[in-house]
């Protein structure tokens, strides 16, 4: 699955700890939720000022499953 | 020793070298780190590394030229190869360029067929593409700052927003009823107020919070003697 790639490709490059990166699909039929789990002392670097990190990749990613015609969410777990 | 020359072409780059070293063509080695790849407005220039042969003994551990790839070709190949990394994984096949380098500016040019979906409604989707990579660029440099654009989109999209401020003003004046503009981020706003800065009878004010404020765009009622009344 492309999408996984992409988030991990994107969360990989912005944290300090890159191998504590982990990203886990689960695929429905009209959505795709992405479970994005990074080092606690990353956290702040996937969600960025105001949130606005988290939601540039939000954005991404939804511009990446509109292509399988599929909404996308991402939850950031702590 | 090393040492680094930039030129229109290879020949250029070369003789300033022989210049600022003053030594003789033979007395060095000289490897090529930019050549014309970048296109667009650089085209032709050429960027060269110069080894010079101090003990008779020519440098060619590449592995120590690979490291000593200077710090900004580094950075841009690094952005570069993000971006276009990104792309590619999202599922769209684009090019990037840099466009132009300005003081701490590179502006980088997406070159693809799938252009459409990657500005997305309003620009949303190049505005998402471009605050990732600033924020991977501010982990290699802080000092820089990157901007992406694909079609001209940046330009046209400015051009549509002063246009939008005209007609609407022109509304406003005729009807003397205020109109507020859809939200717009800080960049966009401050292009409706000062297109409109010097037109007479119009005032603009931004209402709302938070970094998508709304324009308000309303008639100036210059009452009776309060003239210089001001916003």
């Amino acid at each position: 699955m492309n999408i996984k790639e992409l988030l991990m490709t994107m969360a990989t490059s912005l944290v300090d700890h890159p191998d504590d990166v982990e990203v886990n699909v689960v695929e429905a039929e009209s959505s795709v939720v992405l479970e994005l789990k990074v080092n606690p002392e990353d956290i702040g670097k996937v969600i960025g000022k105001e949130g606005k990190t988290a939601k540039a990749m939000r954005t991404i990613l939804s511009a990446s499953a509109s292509k399988l015609n599929k909404r996308s969410i991402l939850e950031i777990l702590e | 020793m090393t040492q680094e020359f930039e030129g229109k072409n290879e020949e250029e780059a070369i003789n300033k070298a022989v210049e600022e070293l003053q030594l003789e063509r033979d007395d060095f080695d000289v490897e090529i780190l930019e050549s014309s790849k970048w296109g667009l407005f650089k085209r032709n220039n050429v960027k060269i590394r110069v080894h010079v042969n101090e003990n008779g003994l020519v440098n060619t551990n590449s592995e120590e030229i690979h490291q000593q790839v200077s710090s900004e070709g580094d950075f841009e190949e690094k952005v570069i190869e993000f971006l276009q990394t990104i792309l590619e994984k999202m599922g769209y096949l684009a090019d990037v360029q840099v466009a132009y380098r300005r003081d701490n500016k590179i502006g980088l040019n997406i070159i693809s067929k799938h252009s459409a979906i990657i500005i997305g409604k309003k620009g949303k989707n190049l505005d998402a593409l471009q605050l990732l990579v600033n924020v991977y660029a501010g982990m290699l440099d802080e000092t820089k700052r990157v901007v992406l654009d694909i079609e001209n989109y940046r330009i046209r999209h400015e051009e549509q927003l002063i246009r939008l401020a005209y007609k609407t003003a022109e509304q406003v004046k005729k009807n003397r009823k205020s109109k507020l503009l859809e939200p717009m981020n800080p960049f966009e706003r401050r292009l409706i107020h000062s297109a409109l800065n010097d037109i007479l009878d119009i005032e603009t004010n931004s209402e709302g919070d938070g970094l998508y404020k709304q324009v308000r765009i309303s008639y100036r009622t210059l009452g009776k003697g309060k003239k210089t009344q001001k916003a």
